[in-house]
């Protein structure tokens, strides 16, 4: 077990990233397949079906539409996180358990349970469901999941160097932009990617709170209750290269921004240590 | 000389951050509590004091059974991704450590495909002519197409193990590398074959783990009405459904109310149950181990 990983945790691996990924390749080949049905023997391949899409234009206004209110979604979801990431980690707060529960709240109360509270609150109010109140409830969602991203990398920051800059004569705001901020770009490119794929992914809040605001997820769960249709496929499998696309843009921003950080942060963090008695 | 502390700093953020999540998560939940005491008169929401809603509720046998319904398939995810996430974290955690982001990365990117997607695949997956029924038939194992795959429990079941497979892996991995391997190598010098010392030490060490993981994909999944109303078929019915027809089309507000807080109740309720039910057992093991050393 100490050199290298062991067969059964191979095989144990191969397994589960199969089942991961089994649906959404099986979605892929249709999506290439030259067949109006999603039938098993293969029957050739085609491009025919992203043809289709390209001509869409009901797709491409959803597409639209998913896409702005994705990226409000990301910027909320990611400074709601930093700020929350910041406090939760920050020494001396009280009511940290507490604190730490209301974060994680939107995460544990089931999104429709969610949704229809909020459209209740918001009818009652005046506030039009749509696109104002979706992106709100969208950013929301994302809090729990962006402030953890960001909280994993702070706690890891060394403490000592907002410290020594604060000592050096760093206002607080100084010491975090010169400091911490530089550490934390990484996490949060993460949080606001992480705030897009989820706001793109959600269908079940856009249900209860899109309004008339009609984002692709939407659009093809009508179409979907219908029918299965290969120009679906093609449809889902540009959605999900794009969601791989940021994923992956977004890792490695993260590596690069870790390798060149980590050693001059590493011989700062140790260079106390060595001085100290 | 250093200028007078000041006296906002970063835990001060706390607030506004409170705030926002006191307006958007804990006033609509509250607002549910004052709306299933009011009447609905001439399509019009007005405030009273009435227990009409929670009287229908406690008296409804149907309304139990949808609450039933989501505990159940709640349970059943929880259960399936413990079963099924153990030995993936433990997988993970084997991994060399240069590997470990790029299993992260593995392990998320399905999460990140849209509910629709998901639910869309399955679909053909699971289809009359789809993938499992065409090997099936291809190994000669079923002579015509298994029904079923689709629009059953089975279906629901199993997607949402699919859904909820990653969160339930992530919290088991994260207490797994948390465990001291000295331990293990002493459990192991000491004579413990690995089942050994997997039962003995592993295990308990990562309780807290496999609890956050119950938890959370109990109150995830037992929530979900897609998944189920979209690939459940006609036992597909759930009570978040049921939620969004009385506050839709029948504009029975308080009813809606009374049972989405029901189901809310029940939801933390049982995930609660299930956690401490893991905590207790981790203490009888302990103490089993004890006594029987």
């Amino acid at each position: 077990m100490n050199s290298g990983i062991g067969r059964a945790s191979l095989a144990t691996l191969v397994v589960a990233t199969t089942f991961l990924y089994l649906p959404i390749v099986v979605l892929a080949v249709f999506s290439f397949n030259d067949s109006d049905l999603m039938a098993f023997p293969l029957s050739g391949f085609t491009l025919k079906w992203y043809g289709e899409l390209a001509g869409n234009d009901a797709f491409h206004a959803g597409f639209v539409t998913s896409t702005l209110v994705a990226q409000p979604v990301g910027l909320i979801g990611m400074a709601v996180g930093l700020a929350a990431a910041l406090a939760l980690t920050a020494p001396g707060l009280k009511w940290r358990l507490g604190f730490a529960a209301l974060v994680l709240l939107p995460f544990l109360v089931p999104k429709s349970v969610l949704s229809i509270a909020q459209a209740m609150v918001m009818s009652r109010v005046g506030l039009e469901r749509g696109a104002v109140a979706l992106v709100l409830a969208q950013a929301l969602v994302v809090v729990p999941f962006t402030t953890v991203m960001i909280a994993s990398v702070l706690v890891r920051i060394d403490p000592r160097l907002d410290e020594a800059a604060r000592d050096l004569g760093a206002t607080p705001w100084q010491s975090f932009r010169l400091v911490m901020l530089p550490q934390l770009k990484g996490a949060l490119a993460g949080a606001y990617s992480v705030g897009v794929i989820l706001s793109l992914a959600d269908l079940t809040i856009a249900m209860f709170l899109a309004g008339r605001t009609q984002p692709l997820s939407l659009m093809v769960a009508s179409e979907f209750r219908r029918e299965l249709r290969p120009d679906l496929n093609a449809m889902q499998v540009a959605v999900l290269a794009l969601t791989v696309a940021i994923v992956a843009a977004s890792e490695l921003y993260r590596r690069r921004r870790g390798r060149r950080r980590a050693a001059p942060a590493a011989r700062a963090a140790t260079a106390p240590m060595e001085a100290a008695p | 000389m250093r200028m007078p502390a000041i006296p906002l700093g970063r835990r001060h953020l706390a607030l506004p951050v409170a705030a926002v999540l006191v307006a958007g998560c804990v006033v609509p939940l509250a607002v549910l509590v004052v709306f299933s005491f009011f009447v609905v008169e001439d399509f019009e929401l007005l405030p009273a004091f009435s227990g009409r809603a929670w009287y229908e509720l406690a008296t409804t046998a149907s309304y139990w059974w949808l609450i039933g319904k989501a505990v159940l398939s709640g349970v059943a995810a929880a259960v399936f991704t413990a079963l099924a996430g153990y030995p993936v974290a433990l997988a993970l955690a084997g991994v060399p450590a240069s590997w470990k982001g790029v299993g992260v990365v593995v392990l998320l990117t399905p999460l990140y495909t849209g509910e629709i997607v998901r639910i869309y695949a399955w679909r053909i997956v699971l289809g009359s002519e789809g993938l499992v029924n065409a090997v099936l038939e291809g190994l000669g194992l079923a002579a015509e197409p298994v029904k079923w795959l689709l629009f059953t429990p089975f279906t629901t079941a199993l997607v949402l193990t699919y859904n909820n497979l990653p969160f339930m892996v992530l919290a088991i991995w994260v207490s797994v590398e948390m465990v001291d391997r000295r331990l293990i190598e002493a459990a192991r010098d000491l004579g413990a074959r690995p089942f050994q010392a997997f039962v003995k030490v592993t295990l308990p060490l990562t309780t807290p783990g496999l609890a956050a993981g119950v938890f959370a994909v109990f109150a995830l999944a037992a929530g979900e009405m897609l998944t189920p109303s979209l690939l459940g078929g006609t036992s597909g019915q759930t009570a978040m459904a049921m939620i969004d027809t009385l506050f839709g089309t029948a504009f029975d507000w308080p009813m809606a109310s009374a049972l989405a807080l029901g189901l809310l109740a029940a939801l933390f309720a049982g995930a609660a149950g299930l956690a401490f039910a893991l905590m207790r057992l981790d203490g009888a093991r302990a103490v089993l181990a004890r006594t029987t050393r």
